[in-house]
């Protein structure tokens, strides 16, 4: 395996991407990914709130200290992971996680990896999802995916502008990517619209260092209300209101998580 | 296999070791400092934690070679008064989450000396201990200069 | 003298009977409260060590040209292997030797479990072994696997023959109850997941085998080894000096140093095998799950007349069945109680012990139990507790017991109820819940101690036991210094050789202090002895008047007066050698700890978040030894069983049984930030009966009421019945809303 480290975006060439690491080392090792070549981009994603502006490579440890950003997306990043792996990680890094479904962890050959079957639906999957999980049941991991989504923030890439929400696609049997990204495609920074005020509010196992059950933001962005959730679909999830819970199609053992996302969606737009 | 030059402790090492390789197993097994510990392998323990410019990292799932910033291990740290302060508090018990909590306790004082109960919970929480020392590493904490 | 008897020896529950060879006891114990060294805080004697990062576990030994192992794993529940082909493997970069089923043992022809040890292969490097590993070629014929508990019962498919107990007629006196309550309540299986993995190096040294291990048995492992190997126990040497945790699960050697060994051998190499977090979640021992159907009958006044219980422990592939039924036969006066016990043997990992097994298990049913029948009969908790106080083990009397003091030093954590509740606000709802405890702990025979005084006036202990990081080298020390009348800084403890020193207990059961403990003490006694006649020949003076405190040796008439220095000047480098045995157990008692915990928890009946806010216990184990370790252990187990109280659950696929929750994002234990206040009181009377100390263990007890006390604060909280463990969100919604519908069906919900 070889290490590169480009100074600058042209010199970008192919390779596997690695910022903080803490996904893709873990992932190489399991052989979920596979590289012959790494490209650390640290020297080459932007880094640092300015304005309105986040450079990528931020780290969730500077953003959970930053006074420049919206609440929900402070506060989805202090309690995100533990304070080593946040220190770490970089907000980029972030919105491309992994899903941490265990049978896609354990390589099942399920219908994220290409396989023809979603072993959690019939299998275990207390921690899935409850909305779009007929063919992926997975709960996507990302507090911070889901406050960006409620902030209406958009992303800046080396080949387009786009708002987070076309980050993100369902997977199906044409294509199992959750993300839209392109090959080589660097994500640089996000760009927050103005907020007028925003929360997130997230239940997990322990008071610190888990994933989300559910994670609720709420954001009032140019008068109109926002709510983004985590951890009930395979992607950040864009709520278009509380009765849309409804709607929700929880699997035999996540039906709690209907109860818990409607709780707290309810105080996260009581408390806006 | 490539080389790779480490600043750990203020000591200069130069080595060898293949790209793949984390920096918590080129620091036990390379370097030979066997302080700092690998429980879970994989990000979720904070056994392994070392400073990288003073700021706690978890060493099994940093590659080596990427690391450019200093490194303090716990061997640089065994003179920090949190070590007294934890022996004192029996914030220890089979040892072996210590050194990572003791590195995780040095970055939290150096940033914010007098810590309240709420700070040591949300900065220590990457560090499991088994054990369950978690009340006597609050107190070494909270006493750590007396 | 030594002494032949035949006795009853209890390990984590376990009984069997035995022949021992005994010392005898004849040291009188010290007064009650705390002496000068015994009953006080002492800093842990290998504190610096681990905290400076120096204390080398296993985990850190590495030895010339050693070579790693990794292990291949059965993907099958139950399977046969039809045909393996190690050649690929062999044929690797790097690889050394490679073993088959058979080769070593631990390594199945037939796994019975998804993840049991198949085959091994030892290489330069893991990374090299694993990919080895990975091109071992099986062909499997899969079997029939069982993995539902019910399932193996009604196959009467058992780990061992299932167990009933009755006393009195429980059919009879159930008919007669005025009230009769029946619940189930299940507990999952959870993980010890010691810091440090289960391993061992092994090298062989001419005809000796030399085993590192991180172990709670050095002489377990001695003995299983030596016999495995077909070698003389003394050719084999086994070393643990300091362990990165147990809690139960390092009982035994493991295929791991079976593995180590063999492939040693083959390669003439020094050869470490040590299991991977994944591995170690997956086949290095469990706590079982259990189900248990429990019915209690009372009187109006609260009188209990009849407790029964059918209890399915879901033990796995091996294993034994833990005593889930022990709290109900013993917590309580009952004059009627009928248990029938069950271990199934199911293809899953099998069970090891985990700190207080069963008891864990069989305390929260039962205490549950009992406190929704104070709610029926409108009872305070505490105080049906005390009516039923049992006071002897169904007929055999205790060595010592007081759960009544325990339950007076609750009462002041009890009273807080009113204002507790009253904290309630919104959707987060107060509450306060107590629960007893009961266990072994008294340890047994044999084990021994070797003092050495030097000219110096310091004292070495050696004895060849294990500190799993309870800090029993500490409390060694501290016996010693007591009894030779010593400062505690004068003594050092080596242990954790089986080549140095002698044999002593393991480190479980929460046996190690009440075992070990008293040899040292007879060891330092027998030193103290020859100082003493030494002095006395010197002086010219009686023995009897001669006594060492403080370092100092004095006659009663203050004539003589002497620093140990100056009096063992003359033994230059010679010293004074004492040895010490452990006494006999009290023949005709029951050796039992006692407690109560006392629990306070904010419950948001929205989310089903459950917070641990406040646990006071208290705790009668004899006299306490090192009051600072002493809390330390108390928080520990607190700590613990917190974790699986709330969020700790191992969970398998349930069509392969494969763990899912193998790494530590999904098997969750707690944080610092999940810890409460804790309060922790002891009785700290020593046992009259027992051995020259009167100490019991303390290891486990306070991990036994914790889980019920927290359901039983939940119930007061909230009005609604947990029955599983972890109370999670959706255990706690769900139960919440059991509740709700019992309200609208006209019962009261809550108290
Ligand atoms: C144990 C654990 C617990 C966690 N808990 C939480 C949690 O509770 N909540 C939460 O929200 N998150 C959580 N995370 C996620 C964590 O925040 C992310 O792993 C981290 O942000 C990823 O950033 P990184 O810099 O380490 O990314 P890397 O591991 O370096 O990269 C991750 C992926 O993104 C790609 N990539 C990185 N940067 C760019 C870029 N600029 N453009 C294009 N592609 C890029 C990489 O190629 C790779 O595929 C957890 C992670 C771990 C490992
Ligand atoms: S939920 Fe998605 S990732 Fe998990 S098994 Fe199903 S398809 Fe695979
Ligand atoms: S060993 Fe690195 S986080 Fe566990
Ligand atoms: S002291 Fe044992 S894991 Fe922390």
């Amino acid at each position: 395996m070889e290490l590169l480290r480009p100074s600058s975006l042209d010199d970008l060439n192919g390779g596997l991407m690695i910022h903080g690491g803490t996904e893709v080392v873990p992932l190489l090792r399991d052989g979920i990914l596979k590289a012959d070549t790494l490209v650390d981009i640290r020297g080459i994603v932007p880094r640092g709130v300015k304005g309105n502006r986040i450079g990528v490579g931020t780290t969730l440890a500077e953003l959970e200290g930053s006074t420049a950003i919206p609440e929900a997306l402070r506060e989805a990043c202090r309690l995100a992971a533990s304070p080593q792996l946040r220190n770490m990680s970089s907000i980029g890094g972030n919105l491309l996680q992994s899903t941490r479904c265990w049978y896609w962890r354990l390589k099942y050959p399920c219908h994220l990896h290409g396989g023809d079957r979603c072993h959690a639906r019939e299998g275990e999957h207390r921690e899935h999802a409850i909305f779009a999980n007929d063919y992926c049941a997975s709960a996507h991991p990302s507090d911070v995916a889901a406050a960006l989504l409620a902030l209406d923030a958009r992303l800046h890439t080396t080949k387009r502008e786009l708002p987070i929400a076309d980050l993100y696609r369902l997977p199906d049997e044409a294509d199992r990517h959750v993300t839209t990204l392109e090959p080589g495609e660097v994500i640089l920074e996000l760009e927050l619209p103005a907020v007028e005020a925003s929360v997130y509010l997230k239940a997990m196992d322990r008071q610190r260092w888990a994933f989300p059950q559910v994670g609720v933001a709420a954001a009032r962005v140019a008068g109109e209300v926002r709510l983004g959730l985590a951890g009930v679909a395979p992607i950040p999830w864009l709520l278009t209101g509380p009765e849309a819970l409804d709607a929700a199609t929880p699997l035999p053992r996540t039906a709690w998580k209907v109860d818990v996302a409607r709780a707290l969606v309810r105080r996260a737009l009581d408390r806006l | 296999m490539p080389e790779l030059s480490l600043t750990v402790n203020e000591h200069r090492y130069e080595v060898e070791a293949p790209i793949e390789m984390s920096l918590a197993h080129v620091l036990r097994e390379v370097v030979g400092l066997t302080g700092t510990k690998i429980a879970c392998n994989e990000g979720h323990c904070g056994a392994c934690t070392v400073q990288v410019d003073g700021m706690p990292t978890l060493s099994c799932i940093t590659l080596a070679h990427t690391v450019s910033g200093e490194i303090t291990t716990i061997e640089g740290l065994r003179d920090h008064p949190l070590i007294d302060a934890f022996v004192r508090a029996d914030a220890v018990q089979c040892g072996f989450c210590t050194p990572g909590q003791v590195v995780s306790a040095a970055a939290l004082v150096a940033a914010n000396p007098s810590p309240t109960i709420d700070d040591i919970r949300h900065t220590m929480a990457g560090n499991i201990c088994r054990c369950g020392t978690y009340p006597r590493i609050e107190e070494a904490i909270l006493h750590w200069r007396d | 003298m030594a002494r032949l008897i035949r006795t009853e020896k209890e390990v984590e529950g376990r009984f069997e009977e035995v022949w021992l060879v005994v010392e005898e006891d004849p040291l009188t114990q010290w007064p009650d409260g705390p002496l000068s060294v015994v009953g006080r805080d002492a800093l842990r004697q290998d504190a610096l060590e681990r905290v400076r990062g120096e204390a080398r576990f296993t985990a850190d030994i590495q030895l010339p040209g050693m070579l790693h192992t990794a292990v291949l794993r059965s993907p099958h529940a139950h399977a046969r292997v039809k045909k393996i082909d190690l050649a690929p493997a062999l044929a690797l970069p790097g690889v050394h030797a490679a073993l088959a089923p058979g080769d070593a043992k631990g390594l199945e022809g037939e796994p019975g479990y998804c993840g049991a040890a198949v085959a091994a292969v030892a290489a330069d490097t893991f990374g090299q072994a694993r990919r080895a590993v990975a091109a071992i070629a099986v062909e499997w014929e899969v079997l029939e696997a069982v993995l539902d508990p019910h399932e193996a019962v009604r196959r009467e498919q058992f780990t061992m023959p299932s167990s009933t107990y009755e006393r009195g007629d429980f059919a009879k006196a159930l008919e007669s109850a005025d009230v009769v309550i029946e619940s189930t309540y299940r507990t999952s299986v959870v993980l010890h997941n010691s810091m440090e993995t289960h391993q061992s190096v092994c090298e062989w040294v001419g005809d000796t085998l030399n085993v590192y291990i991180s172990t709670q048995y050095i002489w377990g492992v001695r003995s299983a080894v030596a016999a495995e190997l077909g070698i003389p126990g003394d050719k084999v040497r086994v070393v643990c000096e300091y362990m990165g945790g147990g809690f139960g699960s390092k009982n035994d050697p493991g295929e791991y140093t079976f593995v180590a060994a063999e492939l040693a051998k083959r390669t003439g190499r020094p050869v470490r095998c040590a299991l991977t977090r994944r591995e170690e979640n997956t086949a290095a021992g469990n706590r079982n799950l259990t189900i248990q159907k429990l019915t209690v009958g009372a009187r109006s006044d609260g009188t209990i007349i009849a407790l029964g219980g059918e209890f399915i422990n879901g033990v796995g592939w091996s294993g034994w069945s833990a005593m889930t039924d022990g709290p109900m036969q013993m917590l309580y006066a009952c004059d009627n109680v009928r248990t029938v016990r069950h271990g199934a043997k199911i293809n899953m990992p099998p069970m090891k012990a985990f700190r207080a097994p069963g008891f864990v298990e069989g305390t929260f049913g039962l205490e549950c139990l009992i406190d929704e029948l104070a709610v029926k009969l409108e009872l305070d908790p505490l105080e049906l507790r005390r009516k039923n106080y049992a006071n002897a083990n169904d007929d055999t009397p205790y060595s010592s017991k007081n759960l009544m003091e325990c339950y007076d030093l609750a009462r002041k954590h009890w009273d807080r109820r009113d204002e507790v509740r009253a904290r309630s606000t919104g959707t987060w709802k107060h509450g306060v819940g107590m629960a007893s405890q009961i266990w072994f702990g008294g340890g047994g025979p044999p084990s021994y101690a070797w003092t050495r005084v030097s000219s110096d006036g310091r004292v070495t202990v050696v004895t060849a036991m294990q500190d799993i990081g309870t800090g029993t080298r500490t409390a060694m020390a501290q016996i010693a210094a007591e009894e030779l009348g010593v400062s505690l800084d004068r003594v050092t403890v080596v242990l954790g050789d089986s080549a140095r020193g002698p044999y002593a207990t393991l480190s479980a059961g929460s046996s190690t202090t009440p075992s070990v403990g008293p040899a040292v003490r007879a060891a330092a006694a027998d030193a103290k002895r020859q100082i003493i006649e030494i002095a006395a020949q010197r002086y010219d003076v009686e023995e009897h008047v001669l006594d060492i405190k403080d370092d100092v040796l004095t006659s009663a008439d203050g004539n003589v007066s002497t620093t140990l220095e100056q009096l063992l000047e003359i033994l230059e480098n010679s010293q004074i050698l004492g040895k010490g045995g452990r006494g006999p157990n009290p023949a005709g008692m029951s050796v039992l700890t006692f407690g109560v915990q006392v629990v306070e928890v904010a419950v948001d009946v929205e989310t089903g978040e459950v917070r641990v806010e406040r646990v006071a216990a208290a705790h009668d184990v004899g006299r306490i030894i090192n009051s600072l370790g002493a809390r330390s252990q108390v928080e520990g187990g607190i700590i613990q069983g917190i974790g699986h109280t709330l969020f700790e659950q191992r969970l398998h696929d349930p069509e392969t049984g494969r763990i899912l929750t193998t790494s530590l994002d999904a098997y969750r234990m707690p944080t610092i930030a999940d810890i409460p206040e804790i309060v922790c009181e002891f009785v700290d009377k020593p046992d009259a009966h027992l051995t020259n100390l009167g100490s019991k263990g303390l290891g486990e007890p306070p991990i036994v009421p914790l889980a019920a006390a927290v359901a039983n604060a939940i119930r007061d909280a909230t009005g609604a019945d947990v029955h599983e463990l972890p109370i999670t969100r959706e255990e706690m919604l769900r139960a919440l809303e059991a509740a709700k519908k019992k309200e609208r069906r006209g019962a009261p919900a809550a108290v």
